[in-house]
């Protein structure tokens, strides 16, 4: 959906126009498939949502540092576990997929990533993270804005894809309704081999005169429409894709399948996004953020191989993220509290290896947690503006310097 | 701080603010009842929609608020088995004993407890939506429902228990319209809650805060209106808040030795606190009354209420003491609840589609299926999917749960549980299309559909749309009603309510 409606205009070949009377009439266009939209061959993004606060400092481990031994004696990663990077830092030793990958030179790795006054909710810090605007409250996501910017044909219901329940306000834009699919199974109507319904069914959805105002009429009918002709159109665009990439069998598996297929069927699609998690580890962090770590670095890596084979891994950037980072010290429960700052990965073949950005000291906290040393903005700025070609003024609001990964 | 300032989901028109709370006193009809019966129920079969349509608005008001609290509906899933926690305590000691090294017996009996649970799982959520759909006191399970989405946990997280979901369940049933400061005083003691939250590892030398932060910032104040610091001094508040282990009978138990017994501030109290005094300064923060006051106005009336009328309904919530009986009767049956403005103005989140669905067709038995539909819809009861509960509004409609809305109802209007209810849809042939398009447009939609398309359903009854197929009649009319029934369904009208 998108997330305002004042705005009426032509989306997705539909006409949708206010009449005197505020009730919304909608003259449904001539909806054959599109075909191949132009732009097919153009640069991905693949968002990660690394939901629920995942600890950066068990990600990226600053083994270098004595005190990070001193805050986490039971969680911590130990120096024999750790697979080194360099005197400093290293990663998980569930990470060992995404290792390969750094050592190939195509993973890049921002230190320290937050934002002034951190906020320590889920909720605020993940809407912070979506909308781009610690500061106040934004009706649009970042990527929302981009899309509003990019100029994509109003007739690709694909423009951009939420691999997820609900749509991520990351992607909530003015003019471009994102479906969120949470996987294909599921995502069609049951009831169409009865072509009479069909037909009925379509001209029903459009009834927007109805003997009631309500503020999400106009919502709901766009969704259903889109739904109906988004379920239709989808296996066709994409059922042509042939693999042979064995992905794990977990959920990030699934979804970067999923991706995978979307992007090589070029049909146009520029963000994907992704859910990945709960990293919320109160309490036994380790069983869970071992696993999930594990899980994303081999679907990461099965997804690349899969790009690769296709020609698709310099055109598919994928940049992961989270709400926040964890408290420095460990709790009673072997787990950890909300914290502060945490790194962000950026993988694939069109990005500089490496790792950027200043950790974050350990002896200078902020009430127990790490202050940040890059903003998340600086890394968003550089993927609008090197990564996708646009300006970012509009879809960040303040200046923020670019990172050099990507070229 | 408004969250939802952008929020473009507020009703169009203006609030009259004066008379806003005061109760309804303009015509009452079925659509109106339908309403009432949508909102504080979960939509009600055609008999109870025309049974409260034959009382007024306060009378209809007053017989789902005061309900009986006997209604002869099973107290707890068939499959709930107390004896889980005990045994997966034993087979964990046993694995210990072992050194860590669990043998193929003890793995085989680790995997039939995961089954059962599983299968405990889906009966929890089979039983309390049947009671949904069955209940006689539809107000109580509606408020359950609210209290569940508020005070969330999810009942296969963190250890928590079939049985303490089910208890917590019940403390949200039993003071589905009691006070809100007493039933906040309850969950912070709550097994469920105490493990969800992880408030039962919290002790003084490692006070784990995440209890303390959500009872602020979701249960009853919400962001601003306290800092980090009385956070963490709430947490130390509440250490020592915890449950006795599953082999000594479970259940809350304050343990003095975790308990930090030190001076704290916190909220500009000053004292050696306990969670319980926490609870109280709470509730005496301005900014708790609000809380309250606007979630039920997004649950009940509209989304994105207008900060005015957030706090006339705090100022009605604070002269009742945050008792909810009093308050939530004031905001049924106010003008504000029955005005155009919030008629249809929320959506239908999936249970109450799912349950509505069923008691429209007066299916009471709920099957596997509809359970796995409210997981494609994305809500299934006892799973919200965070301690925020389920967002709501427009949250619900996206591609795939839109379809899978479509789906259900497609499915059930052409199940046998169909065909053997006895409803009004099989009811026997109508006259003709007309009437028949009357009968459907009428009892699914009270009315809201627009002339073109009853013109379109009625064209489809009549085989209009398929040149091949005859007018209705007495041959056809069982299939072709149940396509216009799952038609009608489909209409954005029926995805709101």
């Amino acid at each position: 959906m998108r997330r305002n409606h004042f705005l009426l205009g032509a989306i997705s070949g539909l006409t949708v126009a206010a009449n005197a009377d505020g009730f919304f009439a909608k003259a449904l266009a001539a909806t054959s498939l599109p075909g191949l939209p132009a732009g097919g061959d153009d640069r991905v993004l693949i968002i990660v949502n690394m939901q629920g606060g995942n600890d950066g400092l068990n990600t990226v481990v600053p083994h270098g540092m004595q005190q990070y031994y001193r805050y986490r004696p039971s969680i911590g990663v130990t120096p024999n576990e750790v697979l080194s990077l360099n005197a400093q830092i290293g990663l998980n030793p569930n990470l060992k997929s995404l290792k390969g990958m750094y050592d190939a030179g195509n993973v890049a790795i921002v230190q320290g990533v937050g934002y002034p006054k951190p906020d320590h909710s889920h909720f605020r810090s993940t809407e912070i993270w979506q909308t781009a605007a610690p500061d106040r409250y934004e009706s649009t996501g970042w990527l929302g804005r981009y899309l509003d910017s990019a100029g994509l044909p109003s007739t690709n219901l694909f423009n951009a894809v939420a691999l997820a329940q609900v749509l991520p306000e990351a992607m909530m834009s003015r003019t471009v309704d994102v479906p969120s699919i949470a996987q294909l199974q599921g995502y069609q109507l049951a009831s169409d081999r009865q072509a009479g319904s069909r037909s009925a069914f379509t001209s029903l959805l459009s009834d927007a005169r109805t003997p009631f105002n309500s503020p999400y009429l106009a919502t709901v009918a766009e969704i259903e429409d889109h739904a109906q002709r988004g379920s239709e159109e989808l296996p066709k665009l994409i059922g042509g894709y042939k693999t042979d990439a064995s992905y794990p069998a977990t959920p990030i598996g699934r979804s970067l399948a999923l991706a995978a297929q979307i992007v090589g069927s070029k049909i146009g699609t520029r963000v994907i996004y992704v859910q990945h998690g709960s990293f919320d580890t109160h309490a036994a962090q380790k069983v869970t953020q071992d696993r999930l770590l594990r899980e994303l670095s081999d679907a990461l890596k099965a997804f690349y191989d899969d790009l690769a084979a296709h020609g698709n891994d310099k055109r598919t950037l994928t940049m992961t993220f989270s709400e926040f980072g964890r408290r420095v010290a460990e709790n009673a429960s072997r787990g950890t509290d909300h914290g502060e700052a945490g790194p962000m990965f950026l993988i694939g073949g069109g990005v500089k290896g490496g790792i950027y950005g200043d950790h974050p000291s350990l002896d200078d906290l902020d009430n127990g947690d790490i202050k940040f040393t890059t903003d998340f903005r600086s890394v968003y700025a550089t993927v609008v503006e090197k990564w996708f070609g646009k300006p970012s003024t509009g879809i960040i609001a303040g200046t923020f310097p670019t990172l050099t990964m990507i070229a | 701080m408004n969250v939802n300032a952008a929020a473009p989901f507020r009703p169009a028109g203006p609030l009259n603010i004066a008379t806003a709370l005061q109760p309804y006193d303009g015509p009452w009809n079925v659509r109106l009842a339908a309403h009432l019966l949508r909102r504080a129920g979960f939509g009600g079969t055609p008999d109870d929609i025309a049974k409260a349509a034959g009382l007024t608005a306060g009378t209809a008001v007053d017989a789902l608020v005061h309900y009986s609290k006997d209604n002869n509906l099973p107290g707890a899933p068939s499959q709930l088995d107390d004896g889980y926690a005990q045994q997966r305590e034993l087979l964990r000691k046993a694995g210990r004993a072992a050194g860590g090294v669990d043998d193929s017996s003890l793995q085989m009996e680790k995997m039939q407890l995961q089954k059962m649970r599983q299968q405990t799982n889906v009966s929890m959520v089979s039983w309390w939506t049947e009671r949904m759909i069955r209940t006689q006191a539809p107000l109580q399970e509606k408020m359950t429902l609210f209290w569940h989405g508020h005070f969330a946990s999810s009942a296969l997280q963190k250890g928590i228990t079939p049985r303490e979901a089910v208890d917590q369940n019940w403390l949200f049933r039993n003071n589905a319209l009691g006070n809100v400061r007493e039933m906040t005083h309850m969950i912070s003691k709550d097994p469920a809650m105490l493990k969800y939250l992880d408030n039962a590892r919290s002790n003084k030398d490692h006070p784990n805060e995440n209890y303390a932060r959500e009872l602020m910032e979701l249960f009853t104040l919400g962001i601003g209106n306290y800092t980090e610091q009385d956070i963490r001094e709430s947490a130390r508040a509440f250490t020592g808040y915890t449950i006795l282990g599953p082999l000594r009978g479970g259940g809350f138990y304050f343990n003095g030795r975790d308990h930090d017994d030190g001076m704290k501030t916190f909220l500009n109290a000053r004292g050696a606190l306990t969670g319980d005094d926490v609870v109280e300064i709470i509730f005496k923060q301005p900014a708790a009354p609000r809380w309250f006051a606007q979630k039920l106005l997004n649950f009940f009336v509209y989304n994105d209420p207008e900060p005015e009328l957030i706090d006339a309904f705090a100022q009605v919530i604070l002269k009742n003491d945050f008792q909810m009986s009093p308050s939530v009767s004031t905001l049924l049956r106010s003008k504000v609840f029955f005005s155009d403005r919030a008629y249809r103005a929320l959506v239908k989140s999936p249970v109450e589609f799912v349950v509505g669905t069923h008691q429209l067709f007066s299916i009471k038995d709920v099957t596997p299926e509809s359970v796995g539909a409210l997981n494609r819809m994305g809500q299934v009861p006892f799973h919200p999917p965070s301690v925020k509960g389920w967002d709501g509004g427009a949250t619900w409609l996206n591609s795939q749960t839109v379809l899978a809305r479509e789906n259900f109802v497609n499915a059930l209007v052409t199940s046998k549980l169909m065909m053997q209810s006895s409803n009004w849809l099989m009811s026997g042939p109508p006259p003709g299309a007309r009437e028949a398009c009357d009968v459907l447009i009428g009892t699914i939609l009270h009315g809201d559909a627009s002339p073109a398309s009853a013109t379109k359903l009625q064209a489809y009854l009549d085989g209009g749309d398929v040149s091949a197929n005859a007018m209705l009649s007495g041959e056809n009319y069982e299939e072709r009603m149940r396509g216009a029934a799952y038609l009608t369904m489909a209409m954005p009208a029926y995805q709101l309510n």
